[in-house]
């Protein structure tokens, strides 16, 4: 809902600024800024090579795992600088010894570093006496709460960019042939590249033209509801398999927690069993895509981009249902068990989860790209070289970015670990790209995808995120660690601090804020109100906009016909003039 | 790479910021890479010196690109028709390639070099030579003269709004606005 009021101001500030401020400036300080920023050279030249190689297409992916990687770092920074560093100023000696297997399982040493909730002191920290104190509690909420608005933010403005430079112009027609006008892609400059691209082009256009042809023929009724009985039976058969997957996780995570809380051994068959539950769900979301992929070729699709859409959309179903089940599991039944410090199990569980789902990246990779090739050049020769799928690909960064911003609060500096399986996911995928695989054949309709995935990483993925931290918030914290030990929950912080607060004159305006504005329902009711009435305003300009469109493509085609029958009379009469023997020789000059 | 932002002079590189889309170091990479096809006696005065057609078009960016006649054509200010290009006439060309130009710019330049007669409009002919470098030469990559025929009768039906057969700029501009694909494939960068 804030997303139509964004783009709202965001189209208002950007006709003012248009109007009032001189391009030119801006031009030079943005010259004078990427002046020092040529240090980048290196990664520029990195993805100018994959652009020149592939397209803009696959260099779509690697800018999107760019930009989710300045998440992360981002992330490091605020966390860091304000939960991580006070905390080493109070940290207790950490006694447990340190083996190489709790790089895997998060578990043993880690559990009493700064990675884990549970090790964050709930005492207000202050090294000299009477000096400045810092209250730990508040921090831990204030710092991720900030992070979250900021990611808040920049995700909103991103979409209503793409949104509004790939959506907005209203397409009245489906432009088919016509966008062969504006498709050749500069950037490849590779000869193969440019042959290749050549060929598929022409084999697409082959493929249009005979496309068309087919749905001027009339579908038979018959075969329509063949069509659609089995449309509707592959629906059910994913979602039925994504329904079988969250019930197989559900009954091996329950089932985890039984071995976890009853026995406290430190060996390794605790350890591995750990592990069980993440490997399978790594498993899990790595082989039923596969099963969606073939049901997808089962069916038929009106165009290739429903059948990307539905795709995409089935996978993207089967993941969040996994991960909200999980969710479930950790907020409500391992907080409300026995152990000690349920925050941190939550926290190991998503480390874990992280870990695992990283090495299977990368053996997918290995699998998918590399031995791929090998068979497709000796054993399979027809099958060729693998294509680099793009929408798996950045689905599985969507769902790694998910899964770090779901335990950012349960364990702060998550972050690093993303850091740094994103960036050798970064260079393990351009590798394999160069080496193992070739263009993509179909065109993929770059900015429009583009947009689309912003939008998954913003509604399913960040909003749910949100959603989880409002329930986790009033939830019971562990009475033995953490910052929040013995409140009755998270948020109970932010509550007491503000009844301190109303005892200073000083402050009066932020427990006004408070009261008026963040608890008050009434507030938000007044704010959605306004953003539905300026998203009908919105719907009815652009409805109004279609029509004129529409209005005035037949008034520049009649004045077309105008123009040709003026040009005829013209040329008639100039004919006439000529055979002097004709009648109508007089009042030729000055008419049309 | 600093002896040669020597021999560039400031004003002129000034200049050329302001009357291009490109950057301090976009220029400069580009007279670097300009004066690396002069021969070594022609160095020195790379700023005035002409670069024949087939010197340009080893340029690896340029190298495979089918359209790459036409651009050595639409850039050159050449008076004896050659299509040689001054440094000028290249930082023309890498200004309109460049990631900042704007989309009225590009497509003005992308009809003018789909403009294979020159005439201001894009007829059938020339649709039919630009399908040509689209699929290349190759034998089963032509289309057929029936396949051929359809194709462009179906481009004029969708992008010819006034009905004269042809397609002239503002309709080109209408039909590259309405894809946004083309403002980022419509990039060349050194």
């Amino acid at each position: 809902m804030f997303f139509f009021l964004t783009f709202f101001i965001w189209t208002c500030m950007k006709h003012y600024f248009q109007q009032l401020l001189c391009p030119l400036s801006f031009r030079r300080f943005g010259n004078s800024l990427s002046e020092y920023f040529h240090l980048l050279q290196l990664r520029y030249n990195t993805l100018k090579v994959i652009g020149a190689e592939f397209g803009t297409s696959v260099l779509s992916y690697f800018i999107f795992l760019k930009w989710l990687l300045t998440f992360n770092i981002f992330s490091l920074l605020i966390n860091f600088s304000f939960i991580t560093i006070p905390q080493f100023l109070a940290a207790e000696p950490n006694n447990l010894s340190f083996t190489g297997l709790e790089l895997l399982t998060g578990a043993g040493y880690f559990q009493q570093t700064v990675l884990y909730y549970g090790f964050y002191t709930n005492a207000t920290i202050s090294k000299i006496k009477n000096g400045p104190s810092y209250n730990m509690q508040l921090a831990y909420i204030f710092t991720v709460g900030l992070y979250f608005v900021i990611c808040f933010l920049i995700l909103l403005f991103s979409i209503a960019k793409s949104f509004w430079r790939n959506f907005i112009n209203p397409q009245a027609y489906s432009v088919n042939a016509s966008k062969l006008l504006c498709t050749w892609d500069f950037n490849i400059t590779n000869e193969k590249a440019v042959k290749l691209k050549q060929k598929n082009l022409s084999m697409q256009i082959k493929e249009d033209l005979t496309e068309v042809n087919w749905e001027v023929l009339s579908v038979s009724a018959k075969e329509r509801v063949v069509c659609i009985s089995i449309n509707f039976a592959s629906w059910v058969a994913s979602l039925g398999t994504a329904l079988a997957a969250c019930a197989g996780v559900y009954f091996l995570s329950t089932n985890n927690l039984k071995l976890f809380v009853k026995g406290h051994r430190n060996d390794l068959e605790s350890q591995a069993a750990m592990l069980v539950l993440p490997v399978v769900t790594s498993l899990l979301n790595a082989f039923i895509p596969f099963f969606y992929s073939w049901l997808g070729r089962l069916e038929r699709f009106k165009t290739p981009g429903q059948h990307i859409y539905v795709t995409i959309t089935r996978n993207i179903i089967l993941k969040i249902s996994i991960l909200g089940i999980l969710c479930y599991y950790w907020l409500g039944i391992v907080a409300a068990s026995e152990s000690q410090c349920w925050e941190t199990l939550v926290g190991q569980d998503i480390y874990r989860l992280i870990v695992v789902d990283f090495i299977f990246c990368l053996l997918g990779s290995f699998f998918g790209e590399f031995l791929r090739r090998i068979i497709g050049t000796t054993v399979y020769v027809s099958l060729g070289l693998p294509e680099f799928d793009i929408g798996r690909n950045v689905l599985d960064l969507i769902y790694a970015q998910t899964l770090t911003w779901v335990g950012i609060l349960f364990s702060p500096l998550l972050p690093v670990i993303q850091i740094i399986a994103f960036s050798i996911v970064f260079y393990v995928k351009k590798v394999s790209l160069m080496m193992n695989c070739q263009p993509p054949r179909k065109v993929w309709r770059t900015a429009q995808m583009t947009t689309s995935f912003i939008f998954l990483l913003f509604f399913p993925s960040f909003v749910g995120v949100l959603a989880l931290f409002s329930h986790t918030f009033r939830l019971k914290p562990s009475e033995e660690c953490g910052p929040f030990r013995g409140l009755s929950s998270m948020y109970a912080a932010v509550s007491e601090w503000i009844e301190i607060l109303e005892n200073y004159t000083a402050s009066k305006w932020v427990v006004w804020i408070y009261h008026n504005l963040i608890t008050s329902e009434l507030f938000f009711f007044i704010l959605s109100t306004l953003v539905l009435i300026v998203t009908y305003i919105y719907w009815q300009i652009i409805e109004g906009r279609k029509t004129m469109t529409k209005l005035l493509y037949k008034q520049i085609s009649n004045e077309g016909k105008d123009k040709m029958f003026l040009l005829e009379q013209l040329r008639s009469l100039q004919r006439a003039k000529q055979t002097p023997s004709a009648p109508g020789g007089q009042g030729q000059a000055g008419q049309s | 790479m600093g002896g040669s932002a020597s021999l560039l002079p400031r004003e002129a590189l000034g200049e050329y910021q302001e009357l291009t889309f490109l950057s301090k170091q976009e220029i400069l990479l580009a007279y670097k890479r300009f004066s690396e096809l002069l021969p070594k006696e022609e160095r020195e005065n790379a700023c005035s010196a002409r670069v024949p057609k087939s010197r340009i078009l080893t340029l690896p960016e340029l190298r495979a690109n089918p359209f790459q006649h036409r651009i050595c054509h639409v850039f050159s200010t050449s008076d004896d028709g050659d299509d040689s290009m001054s440094f000028e006439d290249f930082l023309d060309m890498l200004s309109v390639f460049s990631d900042s130009a704007t989309s009225d710019i590009k497509s003005h330049y992308a009809f003018r070099i789909f403009d294979f007669d020159d005439d201001g409009t894009l007829d059938r002919k020339d649709l039919e030579k630009l399908v040509n470098c689209l699929t290349g030469q190759g034998e089963e990559s032509r289309l057929s003269t029936a396949e051929m025929e359809q194709l462009i009768q179906n481009i004029l039906e969708e992008s010819d709004i006034d009905k004269d057969g042809t397609i002239n700029l503002s309709e080109f501009q209408h039909v590259v606005s309405r894809s946004p694909d083309f403002a980022s494939s419509f990039k060349i960068v050194l």
